[in-house]
């Protein structure tokens, strides 16, 4: 039925007009309160990590995640899987925005400069939950300042030389132990279009955490205890400045533009006998990249860092981001909640063996546990996790970008990384082919006025 | 009159408002932020007035940026200009396929900048790039040549960015070109001109205003470019020799997470480009008297 017109527009008064217009306003609000009115609010748990292989992605999806959210109905978790650099650049953005995720991976170095800052929630609870005398020693108190643990680590991995060992055998010679005997391995095994070696050309890794390693593995140390003075031109620097470019003769010309995962597509395939920066990850370039017939331990091995005239034993870098919850997280005790859940020990095994002995887990119960060891890759791999439980027992690994255990407090590591101040230092030697006294000189002045500049400088 | 007047200034309001808001605050807040030492993540900031302007006076990075930035910015500039304009030439005549060839030389300004130099950094790659293939195959090198490394970076950099960007002069060129009357060219023909004397007597007075744009403006942006920089070597050790100004204020910023410092840098690029752009005008004010 129609519906009778006057053949005049309709006129509406303006309070008419106004009243709908706060009516209909009203209703949209209430409209999208409605499910919080209805307590259905989906809430959401930003979580932020660095395990990018997708495996490790759906592993946590399908056991912590599931879980939580069974656990928790009102919460939705949002995982997201960056790599370190892509991790850092975000982070600092949500930081600056006030907005960071509730819970986060973090690089240890970062982790003292936050602290200070006091952006991070202390965990004691937690890690007494966890089983704080279970957490291996090498990872346990990274995070902890003040008398509080302010981190806990995912896992443990670690950064070491991937070697062919047939290549090094078959020339006749051991593992080296020191600069001089890695020098003279590189030679032996630079031949016929083939380098000895490669380094990673990204600054984080070539200018920082390499750098980190060969002081330690040198005796020395990224600043003075007490004052805090750089020590860039200090003697640990300058042995291995010159150990370096003498290193460089047996690197393809082109290594400082190349990637780390242009490293160990080298290595699979041949055209270098040895990365310079490796961790497990590499069996899965080796797995899919080398001859079929190499496919193993006896062709491809880890291999520790030598040491430096000046230090005792080669060092690595320990490759284990710690959990972060930040003073400004929305859903603080949620992320915990979060945390123990995913150390349960039916996920956690999952998650370790998402990417087998990259992911060497962090309880010391669990390392040698038959149920952790009976995963196939690791059965094949063995010896690689051998390697890894050797190195822990013999205190072979640092954490990333410490030159010595009490780093960790060191409120200013993240911006020295930053700075690139290093790796500038790190090129110019080795590609650049400058005298390493003068670029120590030159990186030891941008240190100390970058010290001054953020307010850290304790020396006269 | 004044009522109008008034309306004239509530119409404008909006406009004004968006563009304070929008130009001028971010400028002006730069400046105020350049005075003072902040943390790139930290509210707190303290007041030290030109100490950044001082110190950046006598930093060697600051200088080494710039040399790089001029080096670049020039280099890329001019190679646009002499791969742009006779291109533009080119497809200002009359050929069978003119119109396919024009959109073909368009391609790669209308590709995301991550796509055209991660396309080069796979061609030039010296351990499966397809260049090095392509000179060791023909004999011209020995030993795959580090086009990513130290030596041949910038010029890697400068060979991407020409790649990109010659199509903006192309395009503009070409606009300017096909206004130009036919007639012009007819009467120089008749008097006997060779195409050589038509292009410096008729085209090139005929597009001396549109060049001064691009010249301008390609400058202006070259200058100031940071995604290819920073996509080319950010990251990488090499960067180091390609680290031009923008690179250098965002990695004050956003790396050192000296914001202050990173501000400060960003107003002396704004100050240069400043007086850069009042010389060229002026230069070319006096030429076009004497013309």
């Amino acid at each position: 039925m129609k519906r009778p017109t006057s053949g005049h527009p309709r006129h509406v008064s303006r309070r008419r007009f106004l009243a709908g217009s706060v009516a209909a306003t009203a209703g949209a609000a209430v409209l999208s309160r409605a499910p919080a009115a209805l307590g259905q609010q989906v809430r959401e748990l930003q979580v932020w990590h660095t395990e990018v292989e997708p495996q490790t992605v759906k592993t946590i999806q399908d056991t912590s995640i599931a879980e939580f959210e069974r656990k928790f109905p009102g919460f939705k978790v949002k995982q997201q899987a960056l790599g370190w650099g892509d991790l850092n650049t975000k982070l600092l953005a949500s930081l600056a925005a006030g907005n960071p995720p509730d819970l986060t991976h973090l690089n240890p170095f970062v982790t003292a400069s936050l602290h200070t800052k006091g952006l991070l929630r202390p965990m004691d609870e937690l890690i007494r939950a966890l089983g704080e005398s279970d957490i291996h020693e090498a990872t346990l108190k990274l995070q902890f300042f003040d008398g509080k643990y302010y981190g806990v680590t995912h896992a443990i991995g670690a950064t070491y030389f991937a070697e062919r060992r047939d290549l090094r055998e078959k020339a006749g010679l051991k593992a080296p132990e020191t600069y001089d005997d890695m020098l003279k391995l590189a030679a032996a095994l630079t031949e016929g279009g083939r380098h000895a070696l490669q380094m990673p050309g990204e600054k984080l890794y070539m200018g920082f955490v390499h750098p980190a390693e060969w002081l330690a593995s040198n005796g020395g140390a990224w600043v003075d205890a007490k004052t805090w003075r750089p020590q860039l031109n200090g003697r640990a620097m300058l042995e291995t400045l010159e150990y370096l470019q003498k290193l460089n003769r047996f690197m393809p010309g082109g290594w400082s533009g190349q990637k780390y995962l242009d490293t160990l597509a080298a290595l699979a395939t041949g055209k270098i006998a040895m990365a310079h920066l490796s961790g497990a990850r590499t069996i899965g370039y080796i797995e899919r990249y080398a001859p079929d017939t190499m496919r193993d331990p006896d062709h491809f091995q880890p291999m520790f860092r030598p040491r430096g005239p000046s230090g005792q034993k080669g060092i690595s870098a320990l490759d284990g981001e710690n959990w972060g919850v930040f003073t400004q997280s929305k859903y603080p005790n949620e992320a915990f909640e979060f945390l123990r859940l995913f150390y349960k020990k039916e996920h956690y095994l999952q998650y370790c063996h998402s990417v087998p002995i990259h992911l060497t887990p962090i309880f010391k119960s669990m390392i040698g546990d038959p149920e952790y060891l009976a995963n196939p890759r690791i059965k094949k791999w063995r010896s690689w996790h051998d390697f890894m439980v050797t190195g822990l027992k013999g205190a072979r690994f640092l954490p990333i970008g410490f030159s010595r255990p009490e780093d960790n407090l060191l409120p200013f590591l993240a911006e020295l990384d930053g700075s690139g101040i290093v790796a500038d230092m790190i090129v110019e030697v080795m590609v650049g082919g400058k005298p390493p006294k003068a670029e120590a000189d030159r990186a030891q002045k941008r240190a100390e006025e970058l010290l001054a500049q953020l307010g850290f400088k304790r020396w006269a | 009159m004044r009522k109008n007047a008034l309306a004239g200034w509530l119409l404008l309001a909006p406009a004004l408002a968006l563009l304070g808001g929008l130009v001028l605050f971010p400028i002006i807040y730069n400046a105020w932020l350049s005075l003072h030492d902040k943390h790139a993540f930290l509210t707190v900031q303290t007041f030290v007035g030109l100490r950044h302007y001082v110190y950046f006076a006598h930093d060697e990075e600051f200088w080494n940026s710039f040399y790089y930035g001029v080096v670049y910015a020039g280099s890329t500039m001019a190679l646009q200009l002499v791969l742009g304009i006779p291109a533009a030439l080119l497809l200002n005549e009359a050929f069978r396929g003119r119109n396919l060839l024009r959109g073909v030389v368009l391609f790669p300004y209308v590709i995301p900048t991550i796509v055209a130099v991660m396309l080069w950094k796979w061609l030039l790659n010296d351990s499966y790039g397809l260049v090095n293939h392509l000179l060791v195959t023909a004999g011209v090198v020995r030993v795959p040549l580090a086009w990513l490394g130290k030596d041949y970076i910038m010029w890697s950099l400068v060979l991407t960015s020409v790649w990109q960007f010659f199509p903006f002069v192309v395009v503009t060129y070409l606009a300017r070109l096909q206004t130009i009357p036919p007639e012009l060219y007819e009467a120089a023909t008749v008097d006997g001109a060779t195409a050589w004397r038509r292009f410096m007597h008729v085209t090139l007075p005929q597009t001396r205003n549109v060049l001064f744009v691009i010249v301008l403006l390609r400058s202006i942006w070259m200058f100031t470019k940071f995604d290819t920089v920073w996509l080319m070597a950010g990251e990488g050790g090499v960067s180091r020799y390609i680290r031009t100004l923008p690179v250098y204020a965002y990695a004050r910023s956003f790396t050192y997470l000296q914001a202050g410092m990173g501000a400060a840098l960003a107003v002396i690029m704004f100050v240069l480009l400043l007086v850069a752009t009042a010389v060229y005008f002026r230069v070319f004010r006096q030429e076009e008297a004497l013309a």
